[in-house]
């Protein structure tokens, strides 16, 4: 019996090997970086001869890195507030209205998320070449929420549609003018929709490399921009130290996920 | 005669070219308890929601004390309602869910207070205040439901098919809730279901719906007794149908014959008669005798071809000899049926009085 | 707008109709029209504009050997990292829908934690790992198994296990679902059927799972296809790939009307593909039913 473990026979070890060779295969790159970037070994061998936390003092003393990192957050942190918000507004037409090529329209507003990035970095650099948006906060923006977008409809839109608008309607009734049903009762309901397209929008943009290669100019460039410029010149252990700390925000982030998830479920 | 308290009037809904109601005209009296009766699709459940503005008839009014409500937005209305699915706000309490009409209206926080404990006194939940709805039974919930429906003391209260996904047990304790709180409260009240037994408890009047319009209003006996139409007839009791032929009619009865050409008088008569015409003779199992044929037939003949034990009754299930199918119901123990076999051949005979013909 | 309506059924006191929705997503659509669409399709259009109207830059693409190498790469890298995904990534979705609870969740943490960590972290991470005095390198020689370090990274090779890295996850997940979906006694029946293991895998399972594997595997083909990152970092210049292509033609040699077609390629063959892995995905659907 297939889909049942106890009964599987010696089948159950051979599963079981290739799960925890695969888990090993995902997880140790990830703890490989983490450990060099304590390494004191300038030529990234491993293991290290030595220990040293040189390299996050180089990374905290290179003004551009740091700059470069505030200018991903002040992207991601923008680009999330509208990405949520236009988000919301947005589900509420795909999910509620009932209007011709609806479907169709869902399927664009989501096609970002499975094009080819460069074909957007491409074209977006070209038009914002002419319109003078390359290498500002405002081409960035843009160019991200045209990435986020689609997340945050996808999650909200999942939420609302598992809302039932009898609650809202409920609302109404008892008194409440329909914007006030909506933010008193409809929204503190999707809120966990509300929180995986924030979550999401953040990710998209601060991790986001493609399009912002073509965005930023020598005086504005996001931390992966310069990550990647790094990398193309050499495998320095500060950027390590760098990924180490974007790896070590990836689990606040997935831990602030997994508890705010369970605090709504409760 | 006083204004009735509300009045629907000739309302019409359509979508495009389908027509969900059509010429509904209503009045309720103040206080009343009246069911909209009916299958799924038959208009009852949007009538409801015109009332409560979430639809816009087509044509038509709807009068509250005299008032045009289609003017005013939902929310305005004042009406409560209690929904088919739980419409609790999740992520409030159940006092919060009470208080929220109320806060709403902004009301000061001692009368919403002293509101709240109110309302759960009246549907038995004191002491849940605190509770989240996830945290309840899909009673409970409907229960407070009721509360919250109730706490801005509405003129009006719409009632969707409340109790339609709970168990049967436990409908029959709220619907007896319901008959206490509308006692106690005098609300009016618009009750839609498609349970008969449901309507039948709880109503003062009901109305039967069927595809779109109202077939008859009446109290429960009135309907049962006095069918207007077959549709009527089959949906409150049970009913069987015999064809006849109109031998004449007048003054709303006919003479009408059956298949084995015995004549039968003075039967209540619904529709257009012609005589000679193909009717339909409706019969009720409880209000039908039923005897072993000895000698003399004096009703319509019948072979026995099942007899079912039903607890405090027997349902003996007949094929008559032009071939239908007649169900007779008997208390338990009854003498008819001593010593009856399937396969024994019986007469059924009834008073003209509880039979209808329908064309 | 509401007196209009007003005016227009001024016998009867209806109120306005409900609005239909669409103009909540109007601002979307501007939004979207104006800064994908417009320039994605200006983009495209350039290919046939630039420098002169006509398909010169389809012929110099698609005549050229060098630009052909790269398409070929590119699908074979694609291709590849496909195949491997789903061979590796079937069984682990299996064991994960039918393991205890406990050890499932920590697979899946892990799952989670390499899909969301930042691509260039993970790219890089592999770059070290393979150079020549890498570690990996290091562990071949160690164990005897090789004399010389193998050239494993700025090459095909290279690109390749970084690509299957990333793309694992994105098919174990799906993977899960559709395992996850069906019902146990089905399996049963087939055993009581008298199926053996093989059996029961082949001819049941695996049928059962192939809309659901094709769907996944697609969805990794199309998004290896255009991806751009660990190609260009663990491929070198020496072996690039269609997305590096685009990239080059517009960054390094301004050249609007080849980048431009050679996007179009991608695009044509990416939406191709997606539309067959909608139809797989349809399919699943309805068996679901």
């Amino acid at each position: 019996m297939l889909l049942d473990f106890q009964r599987l026979g010696w089948w159950k070890y051979a599963l079981l090997a290739i799960s925890l060779l695969t888990a090993a295969f995902l997880l140790l790159p990830i703890l490989f970086i983490a450990a060099l970037s304590f390494g004191s070994s300038q030529w990234l061998i491993f293991p290290p001869p030595g220990w040293t936390l040189k390299w996050y003092a180089d990374f905290f003393a290179d003004p551009r890195w740091l700059q470069s990192a505030w200018t991903s957050f002040q992207i991601a942190a923008i680009v999330t507030v509208l990405s949520v918000l236009l988000g919301l507004v947005t589900s509420f037409g795909l999910v509620r209205g009932k209007f011709l090529f609806r479907e169709t329209l869902r399927a664009l507003f989501l096609t970002p998320m499975i094009l080819p990035v460069v074909v957007l970095a491409v074209g977006l650099y070209a038009f914002f070449l002419q319109i003078g948006l390359n290498g500002t906060m405002l081409g960035f923006v843009i160019a991200h929420l045209v990435l986020a977008l689609p997340f945050s409809i996808l999650s909200i839109g999942k939420a609302l549609e598992g809302f039932d608008k009898s609650i809202e309607d409920a609302a109404v009734l008892c008194g409440a003018s329909p914007l006030e049903a909506k933010i008193r009762v409809t929204l503190p309901a999707i809120s966990h929709g509300l929180f995986s397209a924030a979550i999401f929008s953040f990710l998209t943009s601060w991790d986001e490399v493609v399009v912002a290669i073509f965005m930023s100019s020598p005086t504005l460039q996001t931390l992966p921009v310069k990550v990647w410029a790094t990398l193309r010149q050499d495998l320095t252990p500060v950027v390590a130290a760098a990924s180490t700390l974007l790896i070590l925000l990836t689990v606040i982030l997935m831990a602030l996920f997994a508890l705010v998830r369970k605090g709504l479920k409760s | 005669m006083t204004e009735p308290f509300l009045q629907i009037q000739g309302i019409r809904k359509a979508y495009g070219p389908v027509v969900a109601v059509e010429n509904v005209d209503l009045q309720v009296r103040r206080g009343e308890f009246l069911t909209f009766l009916g299958p799924s699709g038959s208009g009852k459940s949007t009538t409801l929601y015109i009332l409560a503005g979430f639809e816009d008839p087509t044509a038509g009014n709807i009068l509250l004390d005299g008032r045009s409500l289609l003017s005013i937005p939902s929310h305005k209305r004042n009406i409560g309602m209690v929904f088919q699915r739980y419409t609790l706000f999740p992520h409030l309490s159940v006092g919060e869910n009470i208080a929220f009409p109320l806060k709403v209206r902004r009301l000061p926080k001692a009368e919403v207070d002293a509101k709240v404990k109110e309302m759960l006194r009246l549907v038995r939940l004191e002491g849940f205040e605190d509770r989240r709805p996830a945290q309840m039974s899909g009673g409970q919930q409907q229960r407070v439901a009721l509360a919250r429906a109730l706490a801005y003391d509405p003129p009006l209260l719409l009632m969707d098919e409340p109790l339609s996904a709970l168990d049967k047990k436990l409908r029959e304790e709220i619907q007896y809730e319901i008959r206490r709180i509308h006692q106690q409260t005098e609300v009016t009240i618009l009750y839609v279901t498609h349970d008969q037994e449901e309507a039948l408890r709880l109503s003062d009047r009901i109305a039967v719906f069927s595809k779109g319009i109202i077939d008859q209003i009446g109290t429960g006996p009135e309907l049962y007794s006095n069918p207007q139409t077959r549709f009527v007839a089959e949906f409150i009791g049970d009913s069987d149908f015999l064809p006849c032929k109109v031998l004449s009619a007048s003054d709303g009865h006919a003479t009408i014959s059956l298949g084995d050409g015995r004549a039968l008088d003075r039967i209540p008569l619904h529709g257009f008669a012609s005589a000679g015409g193909k009717a339909a003779l409706m019969l009720r199992p409880e209000r039908l005798r039923l005897a072993r044929i000895s000698g003399e037939n004096a009703g319509i003949a019948a072979t026995v071809s099942d007899i079912t034990f039903l607890g405090n009754n027997i349902h003996v299930s007949t094929t008559t000899d032009d071939g239908a199918l007649v169900s007779v119901r008997l208390p338990f123990g009854h003498e008819a049926i001593a010593g009856l076999n399937r396969g024994d051949r019986v007469q059924l005979t009834f008073d003209a009085g509880s039979a209808h013909v329908f064309c | 707008m509401s007196s209009q309506i007003r005016a227009s059924t001024a016998s009867a006191p209806v109120r306005p109709a409900r609005p239909s929705g669409l103009r909540w997503t109007l601002p979307a659509l501007a939004f979207v029209m104006l800064f994908f669409v417009v320039p994605v399709a200006a983009l495209l259009l350039r290919s046939i504009t630039e420098p002169a109207f006509g398909l010169q830059n389809y012929v110099a693409l698609l005549g050229s050997s060098t630009y052909l190498k790269i398409f070929v790469n590119t699908f074979l890298v694609s291709a590849v990292v496909t195949v491997i995904s789903l061979t590796i990534g079937f069984p682990v979705a299996w064991a994960l829908a039918i393991m205890p609870g406990r050890l499932a969740s920590v697979i899946f943490a892990i799952l989670l934690l390499s899909m969301w960590t930042n691509l260039l972290a993970r790219t890089y991470a592999w770059m070290v790992l393979l150079q020549r005095t890498g570690l990996i390198n290091k562990m071949l020689i160690g164990m005897g198994l090789i004399d010389q370090p193998l050239p494993l990274v700025n090459n095909l090779v290279g690109v390749t296990i970084g690509m299957t890295y990333i793309m694992l996850p994105f098919i174990i997940l799906p993977l899960y679902g559709v395992i996850r979906k069906i019902d146990p006694a089905i399996l049963q029946a087939a055993a009581l059927c008298g199926a053996t293991r093989w059996q029961s895998l082949v001819r049941v399972l695996l049928p059962l799972a192939l809309p659901g594997m094709a769907a996944g595997a697609l969805m990794v083909f199309v998004m290896s296809l255009g991806y751009f990152v660990t190609p260009a970092l663990l491929g070198g210049t020496a072996n690039m790939m269609l997305a590096e292509l685009i990239a080059q033609f517009v960054q390094s040699l301004v050249n609007w009307g080849m980048g431009g077609a050679a996007a179009l390629l991608l695009l044509v063959v990416t939406l191709a593909l997606y539309a067959v892995q909608l139809r797989f995905a349809g399919d699943q659907r309805l068996g679901d039913r």
